[in-house]
């Protein structure tokens, strides 16, 4: 099974690379080419002429497009990804900072999700044929309706003002230090033996999960449910219950595992939805992530920022691709070739 | 001594749309210790839906309505869903078909067996001795290493095997087997076969064999009982239901099987099509009645009760009807012959096919797979060659080769004196048509029968503007014996057989000079595959039409054709007229073909001692 | 459907409906497309008769009513049914005349994913080999970003209006048409009706026309149906980042971004256009989830 991951991995990275370049250079086509007056887009408003002109020199704007991404490339590889127009930080450090956050709000988001559906998957299965799966379904659809930013305002305007219950803003209380070391708060703080900062940087989350996992969770519920349906005819379920396995045995052993094939290929091909959920969720929650810093890098016309954050989304959905079809090999025996 | 499985006047009866309708009436039969009793019937029978009975898995709109069936003395349907689930695996233990798909692909054989040992209450120390010992006396080489791997590393035959070990370890006093063997191929149905009547004498069980084939019940069984359309129409032990049939529905049935043996004669063919649930409710009497050519004006509104016609033997028939279809005097049939001095319809010239699979590390390594080795062979105009072969042996492949959806990676090919081009537009000759074998997908479900057949008439050579289509269209139906009011519907609309003919139709209406059959009549009943068959043979003598029947089942391929093709492993292995090759096999594997075909003689004794089956190679 | 015929004597040689007057009689059956399809009916007409229907000017600045609450609420009056908003502008209005830019952004854009989507994958579906490598490629390449990233930095590029807004969707989202409907396309292809069509001498062209795009057409009318949805979410989170249309023009994601700064004074402000994008998306979901069962026989059986 071994050399079937490897296989996977490496086919997945190697196409990786090409990839994020012509990727890269889309961007930086969309971003260069396209506006009218890129160089007004890549400097702050009260630049001086002589401030222009060296911009100019520097990003090689008068020459021609394909040299211009030439410049721009050399510089990525040697990790200068501009400095940001609006905040005068090297765009890097912007991302490494705001990174961490994103990844950790998105994986909350995601075991929320799976919370949140796999029970849901089972009972729209369980209760078929009857009123209660009508009702369900109606839910579900009404669920899918509400994109996550909406979830995200009524969370904030429900739990967060209404109700008072949990925080609705940043990552942790102001006044709380953050430590140095992943970025991932929920494991400095529990390195770090800072027991009550850590909840506190839970219940930040909390929120801003929820939005994101109710935005995603009716498409795993319905993808779930309707595997479980077609598993149930299969024939090799009719025999289990023929050696008189009994429903839960058969659902819990036999199902669900074959269930979880379809379940995991619509995550992998629609985590992009969750994924793209922060831009505003972030927003909307004043929280510290990379889809906060390009909403603030587009009100700000910040084009080395939105060049920046676009690449890391890039690079970050690959990695989970990869993550995905890995996971996919180890459930799935017929992929592995002997 | 009681019995150990007794159906006892027992009626189902299903709620459809408002409506009562009696899926099965009156099924009376009895299985006592060690015995063997076979179901017979046609697909929609009801045979599967007394399996069903047994173990309690009925649909939901379906219910036991009168009678007992009683197992061990108990009857099943006064016990808890708890009791009766109990029952199952342990006491009664089921051997399904379509092996391949009867088990979790997601899981590993070991697994899925231990979790059966656990269910019957095998305490977990014995489990992996148990497994090993059980899958060595089902013949599973390699035992050790099977448990490890899942079940599409293995073949049919290997799976049934397996499933065959779950079904008797534990020990079960009644083994119900479902179409055990209808997926699997010839040689291998031999074994299996073998095997479980072998398993059921050393665990003393009795067996209940459910099939379509009633040669094979009549080998395997020691009673039989004939269903159609939810009545059980004949009962009997086997050497008297076959070699004297007192039903008319079982004497066409035996009648419409085609001889492997003896002369050959015309197939009689039943009209119509058994009904199917929708119908029930109009056939109050005989549900066989509108098909039977000796009805008299009280079967189709009166029940006959089972009349006792010998020991044990019994038929729900009148005596009068016992004069009834003289099956003997049937008329001989000539072998379908070429036309002399014709050159070849088709000429294969050392003809190699192969795949190529990319596998190793990136993909980076190229496999080979050859489907056809080197094929040399020629069709002569008018007559119908045979091709026969197992799955995998490369017929398939030979039939797209002829027709041009496939291209040689080595050889010539020519068709009607003309070489087929070989360029990068690899045309197809309207001359050679094909006819599928799966006639769901084989014709568009959103196409009328109407615009199936005349699809030939839309482009090219054959056009024809709309307003002629029509009468080509009703031209093409009678050819096929389809009924004129067909031509409006849809597939979906229709039965097997008549898709079929649909099918056939469509190929017709291209106008080609050649047709090849690939496996069609395999998955229809016997009565339906008579039909088609004389349907064929009347094209071709009707129109000269040269033809291509590619087929595994020996005697359907003896009925028809003048010569046969038998491939094995992308070879042709033998050649040459049927009856010389039948009565005097040359090669090795057409011996051991011809020997594992169930015979037409009741009395013959079969399944032989075959060699180690070949398909019980290392595992994949 | 009966399973079996009666023998031929019995049955009227009568011409069945055609197809699609037997789906379109089906699918009236389903609550879920008559809910939905009203109230797709209700919005469109909104859209289309806004002049009529709106009680205001959406554009006209009432500076002396800022802030007012909808009528059923103490202050609110009759002239703003569901209030006005921090310029004064009245809310219903607003509401209505957003209709206006969501559908229209919604359709067109769907009619441009469904067509690029479609055509590359009937193309790739069917021909396979190297065509279905660079399309697949390509979609690949495009779906390794977000969907919303994309369609933001887009439209950075391209500057805001409505026909960018369109476009952008277009070329975000023809790729989940190109995905699912590809693989229906293979499956299709790889029926025995299509090679026999092939051996009857049909051109691929015409196989393509006649024999699998009949049998994609259901998918892609659901699709479509839910495109249009998922157009409108996307119109409105572009919006909400001001990357959509100018201020001035109506639309409910400018509207739920200018009343989120006064959230806590006035919260009908935000929520009433919330209401609004929640139930238009309703239902063109809806319409969409009927129209794949009525459409599909397969999933008839199950009445899911």
């Amino acid at each position: 099974m071994f050399k079937s991951l490897i296989n996977v991995a490496a086919r997945r990275l190697a196409g990786a690379i090409p990839t994020v370049l012509l990727l890269s250079m889309v961007v930086f086509f969309v971003l260069r080419a396209l506006p009218a007056d890129p160089l007004a887009l890549l400097l702050p408003p009260n630049a001086t002429p002589a401030d222009a002109e060296a911009v100019r020199k520097a990003l090689g704007l008068d020459r021609s497009i394909v040299i211009q991404y030439l410049i721009w490339l050399r510089d990525a590889l040697s990790g200068d990804l501009g400095n940001s127009i609006a905040f005068r930080e090297p765009v890097t450090r912007l991302l490494a900072n705001a990174l961490p956050a994103t990844l950790e709000l998105a994986a909350v988001g995601l075991a929320f999700a799976l919370i949140i559906s796999i029970p849901g998957g089972l009972l729209l299965y369980g209760t078929r044929g009857t009123v209660i799966e009508n009702v369900l379904d109606v839910l579900v659809v009404c669920m899918l309706s509400i994109p996550s930013f909406l979830w995200a305002i009524f969370l904030l305007l429900g739990f967060g003002v209404a109700l008072g219950w949990l925080p609705f803003s940043g990552r942790v209380d102001s006044g709380i230090v953050i430590p140095d070391g992943t970025g991932f708060l929920l494991i400095d703080f529990i390195v770090n033996l800072q027991w009550g900062y850590w909840q506190n940087a839970l219940a930040h989350l909390i929120l801003p999960a929820m939005a994101l996992a109710l935005g995603f969770s009716p498409l795993v519920i319905r993808v779930l449910r309707s595997s479980l349906l077609e598993a149930s005819e299969d024939h090799y379920v009719t025999v289990a219950r023929q050696r008189g396995l009994n429903e839960r045995q058969i659902i819990l052993q036999h199902m669900l595992r074959n269930s979880a094939l379809p379940t995991i290929t619509l995550i992998g091909a629609q985590f992009g939805f969750l994924f793209g959920g922060t831009l505003l969720v972030e927003t909307i929650f004043s929280y510290p992530g990379i889809g906060n810093l390009m909403v603030q890098a587009v009100r700000n016309h910040d084009l080395p920022v939105i060049q920046g954050v676009a690449l890391i989304f890039c690079i970050t959905t690959l990695a989970i691709n990869t993550v995905v079809d890995i996971l996919y090999v180890v459930l799935n025996p017929k992929l592995r070739r002997v | 001594m009681t019995a150990v499985l007794s159906f006892d006047d027992v009626t189902v009866t299903a709620r459809m749309s408002g409506r009562k309708i009696d899926v099965l009436r009156n099924i009376s039969f009895e299985l006592g210790q060690g015995d063997i009793v076979g179901l017979v019937g046609e697909s929609g029978a009801g045979k599967s839906m007394i399996g069903r009975v047994i173990s309690g898995l009925l649909p939901d709109n379906f219910s036991v309505s009168a009678g007992t069936v009683s197992f061990d003395g108990m009857n099943l349907e006064t016990l808890g869903k708890a009791e009766r689930r109990a029952l199952l695996g342990r006491r009664i233990a089921f051997i399904p078909q379509e092996p391949l798909s009867a088990l979790n692909p997601v899981r590993t054989i070991g697994s899925q067996f231990a979790e059966h040992l656990r269910h019957i209450g095998i305490e977990r120390s014995r489990h992996r001795a148990l497994m090993i010992e059980r899958l060595k006396q089902v013949q599973l080489r390699n035992a050790e290493e099977a448990l490890l791997r899942y079940p599409h590393e293995l073949s049919g035959g290997q799976c049934q095997r397996v499933l065959i070990a779950m079904a008797f370890a534990g020990e079960p006093a009644l083994v119900v087997a479902d179409e055990p063997t209808t997926a699997l191929d010839v040689m291998t149905q031999a074994h299996i076969v073998r095997l479980i009547a072998e398993q059921q004498q050393v665990h003393r069980t009795a067996l209940l064999f459910i099939t379509h084939d009633l040669r094979l019940a009549g080998h395997v069984c020691r009673k039989v009982g004939v269903m159609y359309a939810g009545d059980m129409v004949e009962f009997g032990p086997a050497s008297a239901v076959l070699k004297a049939p007192s039903h008319p529905y079982t004497k066409s049935l035996l009648a419409a099987n085609p001889d492997l043996t003896g002369p050959r004669r015309v197939l009689p063919a039943l009209s119509d099509h058994m009904p199917g649930l929708a119908s029930f409710a109009g056939l109050a009497g005989c549900r066989f009645a509108p098909r039977c050519a000796v009805k008299d004006q009280d079967c189709a509104s009166t029940r006959l009760p089972p009349r006792q016609i010998g020991e044990g033997h019994w038929v729900r028939c009148s005596e009068r009807c016992e004069a009834g279809v003289n099956t003997e005097s049937r008329e001989v049939i000539s072998v379908p012959a070429a036309v002399a001095g014709a050159p070849a319809a088709v000429a294969f010239d050392r003809v190699r096919l192969s795949y190529h699979a990319s596998r190793g590390f990136m993909g980076l390594q190229r496999s080979r797979f050859d489907a056809v080795k080197s094929a040399t062979f020629q069709v002569q105009e008018g007559e119908i060659l045979g091709i026969v072969g197992e799955s995998g042996s490369g017929k398939t492949s030979i039939g797209r080769l002829i027709v041009g959806l496939e291209k040689p990676s080595e050889g010539t090919i020519r068709v009607h004196g003309e070489e087929r081009a070989s360029g990068a537009v690899y045309l197809t000759h309207r001359d050679t048509q094909l006819i599928f074998q799966d006639p769901q997908s084989a014709l568009n479900p959103r196409r009328s029968v109407m615009r199936l057949v005349t699809q030939a008439l839309e482009v090219g050579e054959n056009y024809a503007p709309e307003s002629e289509r029509r009468a080509v269209a009703e031209a093409l139906l009678r050819d096929t014996g389809l009924p004129p009011d067909c031509l409006d519907r849809f597939p979906s609309q229709l039965s097997g057989g008549q898709r079929q003919r649909v099918n056939i139709g469509r190929a017709l209406g291209a106008r080609p000079k050649l047709i090849v059959a690939d496996e069609i009549v395999s998955g229809l009943d016997v009565s339906v595959q008579a039909h088609i068959l004389n349907c064929l043979l009347d094209l071709n003598r009707k129109h000269r039409l040269t033809m291509v029947f590619i087929s595994h089942d020996l005697a359907v391929v003896r009925y028809l054709c003048s010569r046969i093709l038998m491939m094995h492993a992308g070879d042709i292995v033998e050649e040459g007229p049927t009856e010389a090759v039948f009565s005097n096999p040359q090669h090795p594997y057409t011996k051991a073909l011809l020997e594992a075909v169930p015979p037409d003689n009741a009395d013959k004794p079969w399944p032989p001692v075959l060699e180690a089956d070949p398909a019980m190679g290392a595992l994949r | 459907m009966s399973s079996s015929i009666p023998s031929s004597g019995a049955f009227k040689a009568a011409r069945p409906p055609s197809a699609l007057a037997e789906a379109l009689r089906q699918a009236i059956r389903s609550p879920r497309v008559v809910i939905g399809g009203s109230i797709v009916i209700a919005m469109v007409i909104c859209a289309v008769f806004a002049p009529q229907i709106a009680p205001n000017d959406p554009a006209n600045q009432d500076l002396l009513n800022m802030l007012l609450p909808p009528m059923w609420a103490e202050g609110g009056s009759i002239d703003y049914p569901f209030g006005t908003d921090s310029l004064g502008r009245c809310i219903l209005s607003q509401m209505i005349y957003g209709a206006r830019v969501a559908l229209f952004v919604g359709f067109v854009a769907a009619i441009g994913a469904t067509l690029l989507g479609t055509t590359l994958a009937l193309l790739a579906g069917y021909f396979g080999g190297w065509i279905d490598r660079a399309i697949s490629h390509l979609v690949d390449l495009w779906m390794s970003l977000p969907p919303v990233v994309l369609s933001v930095t887009l439209m950075v590029g391209f500057g805001t209006g409505v026909g960018n807004v369109i476009l952008s969707i277009v070329l975000v989202d023809w790729t989940r048409f190109c995905r699912v409907v590809r693989s229906e396309v293979m499956v299709v292809s790889r029926k025995d009706f299509v090679a026999a069509a092939k051996l009857l001498g049909f051109g691929n062209i015409r196989i393509i026309l006649r024999e699998i795009l009949p049998s994609v057409a259901p998918l892609i009318i659901t699709l479509f149906t839910l495109q249009v949805g998922i157009g409108i979410i996307v119109e409105a989170i572009l919006s909400f980042v001001g990357l959509s249309v100018p201020a001035n023009v109506p639309a409910w994601g400018q509207m739920i971004a200018q009343a989120r700064n006064y959230m806590y004074q006035a919260p009908w402000g935000i929520i009433l256009p919330i209401i609004a994008m929640f139930i238009t998306v309703l239902g063109f979901n809806l319409l969409g989830e009927g129209l794949r069962v009525t459409l599909d026989p397969r999933l008839r059986k199950r009445n899911i």
